[in-house]
């Protein structure tokens, strides 16, 4: 899970009880997806559908700012939302996202690959194909030792601690060392990796997992050339296989790109080369970016999480600024957890009650409100994921306030005829959230339902209290309030690790909810299927997320949304779907404009 | 002079090692005494959905299974003699003064204090000059102009100056100087090395911000500050003399009035130099002060132990050249100083102060206790 998307983690431990066998990924020509959406004229929204001030104008300084720092600019040791987008500016990765407006965004295509991968008949076993005459920055040829190398160098958590752990959870030997220490004997001595020759890599998992294209995907599998690989020292110059490369990076304020003379815009159609130079400002005060942007000082505001409340009030009431805005959705689910083990909510009617009786609007009130909170949620996964269908069992969308007849019903049906007590749970140190979880109070309360709020410190919210079993039984935390994103945007990737009942640890438990329905599970095991087409897959995800609802263990909030704002000289400006903010490979800037 | 010198040098070493230690504790102590072990603290530096064995790893690199008195000891010998650190592919040798490396970047904290210590100076002490120029004339003009229009109004904005906070009044100042009127586009950091003049126009903002919040209180110490001094019995006898209004008012008046704004003055620079963080994190300058924000953020215990010791450098220096430059503001307190520090009987409660000059400087040191005593024990020599 990328820092933005804060909750848990998406651990791939579970997965080894699957028994999965992988499905086919279907392929896709090289750049077939790129900027495929329609051409719009600067409005509200705009940029969600179509290209805003397409153009193939060469030239310009592009300026991003960032309020803090990123974790790290090593494609193997990032874990941010952000930083897997403009990595893509310096970092190809095997597997990539097409580049386009809309859905179009979510779906994958190859990098540095020639194809998606192949998988072998007993899902162990994903092939990739290296496109023949890529280079770094410096003219080396890249390899699939260099990918190989890119791989090993994250299993070393004490060089590389941020990036994601799914390479050693997933793959055959879960126990090397990473390439660092006694570096002459475990240096491309990862086994389950292999590279059959200069262009082919395979990699050998534990268990089958059909969604292993998606972590080709991830920035970590951009190859890194073991003789320039510097540890530590890396992020201050990764070796360039996007269309720019690094000319300098001081820590803690900020970077400067240049082109890369090595990258060509055939063997790389989803990044494109338009600015001249590519300037990322660290450290900047948030309002001062809002202000800057809108001044057109800067160009885009790197973390992609919205303007501050100050801007979006100006953006709002203002006609002129607002066509330069955008509301997307960024794939993340504001939500309450309802246990199924603390009574008398292991009963599925109170459960019912709670959807019933929630308040939807005032949850996005406190969340934001519509612009930067959110759209009011009736399903579990967002409507920017794959498999995503829409459905409002509880009336959330029909009666947003609450349907309190349906509720009263529901209690009486559970038993409690006049409501019960129970604890909710919530972070003490997110002013939303504490709203959020007041909001709740209030409106369960009109049907009678006690809630005792319980806050927690944010920091070891998931191990030690909401993601602890034993602590939401023994405190009564009937309701946990919680938000999640996925890593990759399929059913799969959003669902398993909340619903699946392999998913239930005794501690940094994703599962709060704690179910452990077997249609649910007989779902997820179906989709891993490898004799199932894509579409047949797919079909799944709204049957798992229908099923969900029906236990009525989560009660969704909002669809989380931020107020984006770019600036008009900003050209090829669109939303990624996938990452829920614009798509920083893509970008150019008007050259009588730059900054 | 020397052995002074020498002793604030002990004393200023003495003073570091004891921040040092505090620091040390609140971090590793405290939170161990409240239950963390090395294993949870190390599971703050791995990242998200950290494994067991990466949780070890890093565990076993940052040493955090070693007893506290070593993982100290360790530390205070970085600073003095250097480390080695193992970047992954290679091993490096940090230099002293050695801070260690950050948890979080892995990279050397000692130069990026000095990438960042730059910003933080230059912004220091260009305010500085403006807010004691400014924060000066305007005190002695208002007491010199008791009761006046003038006096009533300056006060009045001093107050105001005071009350306002830096990140309002920086975020009023870029909105409409910076992003309405576009006099000072843009606003960053850039090195004086690199180009004068847009180093200058981009810290004009900044310095004016910092500097109205000290010139408010700083015109406020001196406008209190003269109006006492002049109203002393040695003022009265240079104006018996038939000295100039203008010489008694700055060779006499203000000269006195000055020792305590200079004490104030070494303080406040001293704090400053170690980190302006409202007006660097408002100006998105990359100096201490954003750093030690960074650091605080990230909880990164090598970043803030080296920020924490670099701010206790300054102000400690600050205040002993505060202290010497009491004899350059007033000659009488050289002969004092010797005798003081050779004595070393200048002890605070047994020195005679002003009521004025104990509410502002306390007692302090040696020589700044000297100093006062002298200048309110004999008034200054009127040249006629």
């Amino acid at each position: 899970m990328r820092r933005r998307r804060t909750l848990v983690v998406a651990t791939c431990a579970v997965l080894a009880g699957l028994g999965l066998a992988a499905c086919s990924s279907g392929s896709s020509s090289p750049g077939s997806g790129s900027n495929t959406g329609s051409s719009n004229s600067p409005s509200f929204n705009a940029a969600l559908s179509g290209v805003v001030n397409p153009s193939t104008t060469k030239g310009g300084t592009l300026t991003f700012a960032m309020s803090s720092t990123p974790d790290s600019f090593d494609p193997g040791n990032t874990y941010y939302d952000w930083t897997w987008n403009i990595s893509r500016l310096w970092a190809t990765p095997l597997v990539t996202y097409k580049s386009c407006p809309g859905s179009c965004g979510l779906q994958l295509t190859p990098g540095i690959a020639t194809g998606l991968g192949t998988v072998s008949d007993n899902g162990l076993v994903w092939t990739y194909h290296l496109k023949q005459g890529l280079k770094f920055e410096d003219g080396t040829p890249v390899t699939s030792t260099d990918v190989k190398y890119a791989v090993e160098r994250t299993y070393d958590r004490s060089v590389l601690a941020n990036g994601p752990t799914y390479f050693p959870t997933l793959l055959a030997d879960p126990t090397y060392p990473g390439p660092y220490k006694d570096r002459s004997k475990n240096i491309m001595g990862l086994t389950s990796v292999t590279t059959p020759d200069a262009y082919t890599i395979q990699f050998h998992l534990q268990h089958p997992f059909p969604d292993f294209n998606y972590v080709a995907a991830i920035p970590q599998t951009a190859p890194v050339p073991p003789d320039k690989d510097t540890g530590s020292n890396y992020q201050l110059h990764p070796m360039s296989t996007g269309p720019y490369m690094f000319q300098s990076y001081s820590l803690n304020t900020g970077a400067t790109l240049v082109d890369n003379p090595n990258w060509t815009q055939n063997e790389d159609p989803q990044a494109k080369q338009l600015a001249s130079k590519v300037v990322i400002k660290l450290n900047q005060n948030a309002n001062a970016i809002d202000s800057s942007l809108i001044a057109g000082d800067i160009d885009i505001d790197a973390a992609g999480t919205g303007v501050q409340a100050a801007a979006r009030a100006k953006i709002l009431s203002s006609p002129s600024l607002m066509k330069d805005a955008d509301d997307p959705l960024s794939g993340f689910l504001w939500f309450t957890y309802i246990n199924t083990k603390v009574a008398p909510l292991n009963n599925v009617n109170c459960r019912q009650a709670v959807e019933y009786a929630a308040d939807k609007t005032n949850q996005q009130t406190a969340y934001g409100g519509p612009y930067a909170g959110g759209a009011i949620a009736s399903t579990v996964m967002p409507p920017n994921i794959i498999g995503y269908k829409s459905f409002d069992l509880y009336n959330a969308l029909s009666q947003p306030s609450g349907d309190l007849t349906a509720a009263k019903a529901a209690l009486k049906a559970c038993g409690q005829p006049n409501g019960f007590t129970t604890g909710l749970a919530y972070r003490s140190d997110r002013p939303k959230e504490v709203q959020a979880a007041q909001s709740l109070q209030a409106a369960l309360a009109r049907v009678g339902i006690n809630l005792q709020l319980h806050g927690y410190p944010s920091g070891t919210y998931y191990t030690d209290f909401a993601g602890s079993p034993n602590y939401v039984h023994q405190h009564n935390l009937g309701l946990d309030m919680g938000g999640w994103g996925a890593d990759w945007p399929d059913g799969y990737g959003f669902l398993d690790e909340i619903s699946n009942g392999n998913s239930i640890a005794p501690s940094g438990n994703t599962n709060i909810e704690e179910l452990n329905d077997p249609v649910v599970n007989n779902l997820f095991a179906q989709a891993a299927n490898p004799s199932l087409t894509q579409a047949q897959e797919t079909a799944i995800w709204p049957k798992i997320d229908m099923q969900i609802m029906k236990d009525a263990v989560i009660l969704p909030e909002v669809y989380a949304k931020s107020l984006l704002y770019r600036n008009p000289a900003v050209t090829n400006v669109y939303v990624q779907d996938y990452y829920g903010m614009y798509n920083y490979a893509v970008m150019g800037v008007s050259t009588s404009a730059s900054t | 002079m020397i052995t002074f010198i020498i002793r604030r040098l002990i004393m200023t070493i003495f003073l570091l090692v004891v921040v040092s230690i505090i620091t040390f504790a609140i971090f590793f102590l405290i939170p161990r005494l409240a239950g963390q072990n090395s294993y949870e603290l190390a599971a703050q530096y791995v990242g998200r959905n950290p494994t067991r064995s990466a949780i070890l790893q890093m565990e076993a690199k940052l040493n955090l299974t070693a007893p506290l008195v070593v993982q100290y000891w360790h530390f205070l010998v970085g600073i003095v003699a250097g480390t080695h650190y193992n970047s992954g592919t290679s091993i490096t040798y940090c230099a002293p003064p050695c801070f260690g490396y950050s948890f979080r970047s892995q990279q050397p904290v000692w130069p990026q204090m000095m990438a960042a210590l730059p910003v933080t100076a230059s912004l220091a002490l260009g305010a500085a000059v403006l807010w004691l120029v400014g924060g000066v004339a305007i005190g002695v003009l208002s007491a010199l102009r008791r009761g006046s229009i003038f006096d009533r109004l300056s006060m009045g904005a001093a107050l105001a100056g005071v009350s306002l906070p830096i990140f309002f009044t920086g975020l009023i100042a870029l909105e409409l100087f910076s992003y309405k009127w576009q006099l000072f586009p843009n606003v960053q950091w850039v090195p004086l090395t690199t180009n004068p003049l847009l180093w200058a126009r981009n810290l004009v903002l900044p310095w004016i911000t910092l500097a109205i919040t000290y010139a408010a209180l700083y015109a406020r110490l001196t406008r209190a500050g003269m109006l006492e001094t002049m109203n002393e019995d040695f003022i009265r006898t240079a104006r018996a003399k038939g000295l100039r209004e203008r010489t008694v008012v700055v060779r006499h008046g203000l000269r006195a009035a000055l020792t305590p704004i200079l004490t104030i003055f070494g303080m406040d620079l001293g704090l400053l130099i170690g980190g302006a963080v409202l007006t660097e994190v408002t100006f998105s300058l990359p100096g201490l002060g954003q750093f030690t924000i960074l650091a605080i953020q990230n909880q990164d215990f090598p970043e803030i132990m080296g920020v924490v010791m670099l701010a206790a450098f300054f102000i400690v220096v600050a205040n002993m050249l505060v202290d010497m430059l009491y004899a350059v503001v007033d000659p009488r307190v050289r002969l004092s100083l010797w005798r003081c520090s050779r004595s070393a009987t200048c002890a605070c409660s047994s020195v005679p102060t002003t009521a004025w000059s104990r509410r502002w400087t306390g007692c302090r040191s040696t020589w700044s206790a000297a100093a006062r005593w002298a200048s309110s024990a004999s008034p200054a020599p009127a040249r006629a």
